[in-house]
């Protein structure tokens, strides 16, 4: 049966699509309920006499904590399919049960950190556990559904576009634990220093490095009263957030993308001509190469660039 | 993820049996008991699961013995390396069981040979441990770490041929292939035992952290496990206890959602407790 | 089922993972809050991440492909583009958002834009940013780090007879057992090559060369006792 490209196409800008709306997602969800590094400071605030109403959410780094509710909501997903469910039912159900998952844990790192700083005086505050496990459920979702979907539609590729051949091989919840870690790891890397650097201190300087003096007085009151995370996730959803999905939707498109048009070019597509595959991979790789160097040169420009507008450091 | 608090205060050893057992006595324990019952996989899944969870509770112990001296890059790392050894060691335990039942045919103590994988991921966590601690080489100097990953290694490859062992309803290659990793099972399986290795230390973080509290968490993440590998068996498994596996795997779901609860619950009234203070709502102060 | 290719494929492959930690620039969480160069996240996971990105596309090159080097480079190329693209908008981020200039800590001239450091840092930070030199650096590890858990995840497939998903977690599980051992040698952050901890470099390849050789001979014994044949 041949593949209509057309329809291959269109599921790859698809997952696209979903990765970035999955890894938005995942940086505002870490940024609501704080969690890997920024969170350090978070948990040395009340060490040096800073007492605060943050949700201090300690689950390991992101990427495993991520690898974790995807892969419960892969799972439950391929057990709903298996027993015939629809797609359109299963990858939910999974996600709603992957987001129990995180809550539980998100609930027993709150409460076991803050019992561990009892002697520096630091509170559970009732009404922050109870305030940010409905927006940490939400957001997490968000991106628990969208990396299901994108491991549903992955393992699926073929068979969707109309040859099984193509059918990625490894299981959907194999899949899912792939990009939860990969969206994990990629949301810890650039999501987080906006919520780190910019947000955390707000009160400091802008345009210059945290200095390790600044550790741990971060910034607990708001506009008005004393902040929660709820007043970080609206900030950050305006920068960090968003470039953090493009990140995700750029690396998705990339691999799929030259993956596809080395098949094409080589002509495996439209039969899977065996003879072909070889010559795809080639084509894959070097147009892989050529991406990365482009990247390279770009860094360099952009470092060059700010060098020389923004200048030396000023000041003391 | 890691912030010290404080200097690190070696614990009392208690005297006799306590309750939860100390160190050295729940490392005996869980392992003696979780390899008795991998050595039947005839046994309901309900008797298994108290032997994952003893594992389970013995690799988070040998978590926090390790991670207390700082190790540099957090906690979550040693309980991913527990988990990536039980992979491996839980291949080798099955592959010998199917050697075994090709040459003895189908014995009883036949899955006995799942053991020889976790004594050999056993030694190449010692292994492991000495590369890491000799001042030749790596160098970390913790104290005790070659014990630490001895232990981690065994844990790990226990937990996961146990897994299997639920999962797919006998411990020989061609089943366990077919019921557990080729349809990505395994997956959840290795990174739910990693977060009931790590997380109960990662999330009780901190210098007023207290051994029972922490292993109460452990528990209660083992009891999660317990549920979702209830709903597979349920689902899909078909093992030889109770009609097709169904009956099986939903008194699993019922006994982790039982033990999950209650853990949970005590936990957090715990923390509730013994917490500085639990308040509603309320300003903040800053100390000098 | 070849013994000698699957123990080369294992070692290989634990070798590099380990050769790529310790080139990737990674800050830990003081990068984070910008007072340290690198990439803001743990070492391993980082590693991990980038790896699994590699390993995805390898496997779907390994359908239609059986040429070992062109499986693994296409693994090495999906590593180092995920690298590429999240130190790139990380570097973003850090130039627009916090208004940081990208400098390294270590040392006092980029070694090889020859551009200098010192002028540009915050006092009291130890760097802050992606500076081109780790830039590079992270590439090249990200490169070596994919091709290493290609090209077991390869062997494991195609000497071991594994099946794909098998042989995925298995590949996976002794790559993040090799990094986790070069992440303890460099103590958790690193700046690149440039960095002296890049000095401590022998004795993780050493300690990862031995574990990947044990957990190779347990995985021919695996085929051995598992009866896989092709």
């Amino acid at each position: 049966m041949p593949i209509e490209i057309a329809m291959l196409f269109a599921w790859m800008l698809l997952i696209v699509f979903l990765a970035l709306v999955a890894c938005m997602f995942e940086d505002l969800e870490s940024d609501v309920g704080s969690q890997s590094n920024p969170n350090s400071q978070v948990q040395l605030a009340p060490q040096v006499g800073q007492v605060h109403r943050f949700f201090n959410k300690a689950i390991s780094g992101e990427a495993p904590a991520y690898a974790l509710y995807c892969t419960v909501a892969g799972v439950i997903a391929w057990v709903l399919l298996s027993k015939g469910a629809h797609p359109i039912i299963a990858i939910p159900i999974g996600a709603v049960v992957g987001e129990a998952v995180h809550v539980i844990f998100s609930v027993t790192a709150h409460v076991g950190r803050t019992t561990a700083q009892k002697r520096f005086e630091q509170p559970i505050y009732l009404d922050v556990l109870y305030g940010h496990i409905m927006p940490i459920a939400t957001h997490g979702f968000m991106a628990t559904l969208c990396i299901t979907a994108i491991a549903y539609i992955q393992s699926n590729l073929g068979t969707l576009s109309g040859n099984p051949g193509l059918d990625h091989p490894f299981a959907l919840p194999m899949l899912a634990f792939i990009w939860g870690i990969t969206v994990g790891a990629i949301g810890s890397s650039t999501g987080d220093i906006h919520y780190g650097t910019e947000r955390e201190f707000q009160d400091r300087p802008f345009g210059e490095g945290k200095r390790v003096v600044y550790h741990g007085k971060i910034t607990r009151y708001a506009d008005c009263g004393v902040r929660t995370q709820k007043d970080i996730a609206a900030f950050c959803a305006k920068f960090g957030g968003p470039c953090t999905g493009l990140t995700f939707g750029v690396i998705i498109l990339f691999e799929n993308w030259r993956t596809l048009v080395g098949m094409q070019v080589a002509r495996y597509l439209p039969n899977l001509e065996a003879a072909a595959g070889d010559s795809a991979a080639v084509i894959g790789i070097v147009v892989g190469l050529v991406i990365g160097v482009v990247m390279i040169v770009g860094n360099l420009v952009l470092v060059r660039w700010a060098r020389k507008r923004y200048g030396t450091f000023v000041g003391e | 993820m890691t912030v010290g608090g404080g200097p690190v205060v070696e614990e009392e050893k208690a005297e006799g049996f306590t309750i939860p057992p100390d160190v050295k006595q729940l490392g005996i324990i869980a392992g003696v008991i979780s390899s008795v019952i991998l050595i039947f996989p005839g046994l309901p899944a309900v008797i298994k699961a108290v032997g994952l969870i003893l594992a389970l509770v013995w690799g988070m112990d040998s978590v926090r013995k390790t991670s207390k001296y700082g190790l540099g890059t957090g906690v979550p790392s040693i309980g991913v390396l527990a988990m990536g050894y039980g992979i491996v060691g839980a291949l080798v335990g099955i592959a010998l069981v199917s050697k075994v039942v090709s040459k003895v045919g189908d014995s009883v103590l036949a899955p006995a040979a799942a053991l020889g994988g976790v004594l050999l991921m056993g030694v190449v966590g010692l292994v492991s441990g000495v590369l890491s601690n000799h001042e030749k080489i790596i160098g970390m100097k913790i104290p005790k770490l070659e014990q630490g990953m001895t232990e981690l290694g065994m844990a790990g490859t226990l937990a996961m041929l146990l897994q299997f062992s639920i999962v797919a309803g006998s411990l020989e290659f061609g089943v366990v292939l077919d019921k557990a990793i080729s349809n990505g099972l395994i997956a959840v399986m290795f990174i739910l035992s990693c977060m009931a290795m790590f997380h109960p230390y990662n999330a009780c973080l901190g210098p007023d952290e207290r051994r029972p509290r922490t292993m109460i968490v452990s528990v209660e993440v083992s009891g999660l496990l317990c549920v979702i590998l209830g709903i597979v068996v349920a689902a899909v498994a078909t093992t030889t206890w109770g009609v097709s596996g169904v009956v099986d795997g939903v008194l699993l779901v019922i006994f982790g959602a039982v033990v999950w609860l209650v853990c949970f619950v005590k936990f957090v009234r715990m923390c509730f407790e013994e917490a500085y203070s639990t308040v509603g709502t309320g300003m903040i102060k800053t100390i000098e | 089922m070849d013994p000698i290719l699957i123990l080369v494929c294992v070692i290989l492959g634990g070798v590099l993972a380990s050769l790529g930690v310790h080139l990737l620039p990674v800050g830990g969480a003081p990068a984070a809050m910008g007072t340290a160069t690198g990439v803001a996240t743990g070492t391993v996971m980082l590693m991990f991440g980038a790896a699994m990105c590699g390993l995805f596309t390898a496997s779907s090159v390994a359908t239609f492909s059986d040429n070992i080097l062109l499986v693994s480079l296409s693994g090495s190329v999906g590593s180092w583009l995920m690298m590429g693209v999240t130190m790139l908008v990380a570097n973003v981020i850090y130039v627009f958002g916090t208004g940081i200039v990208p400098v390294s800590g270590r040392v006092d001239v980029d070694p090889i834009t020859k551009e200098p450091q010192k002028a540009y840092k915050t006092p009291q930070c130890d760097g802050h940013g992606v500076p081109n030199v780790s830039y590079i650096s992270g590439m090249v590890g990200a490169l070596l780090g994919g091709f290493g858990g290609a090209i077991m995840y390869f062997g494991l497939l195609n000497y071991a007879h594994f099946e794909e998903t098998m042989a995925g977690i298995a590949a996976m599980g002794i790559f993040v057992a090799n990094a986790i051992i070069a992440a303890y040698n460099i103590g958790g952050t690193i700046e690149g090559f440039q960095d002296p901890k890049f000095k401590r470099l022998p004795k993780a390849l050493v300690s990862c060369g031995v574990i990947s050789l044990l957990c190779g001979v347990l995985v021919v014994l695996v085929v051995n006792l598992g009866g896989l044949t092709g």
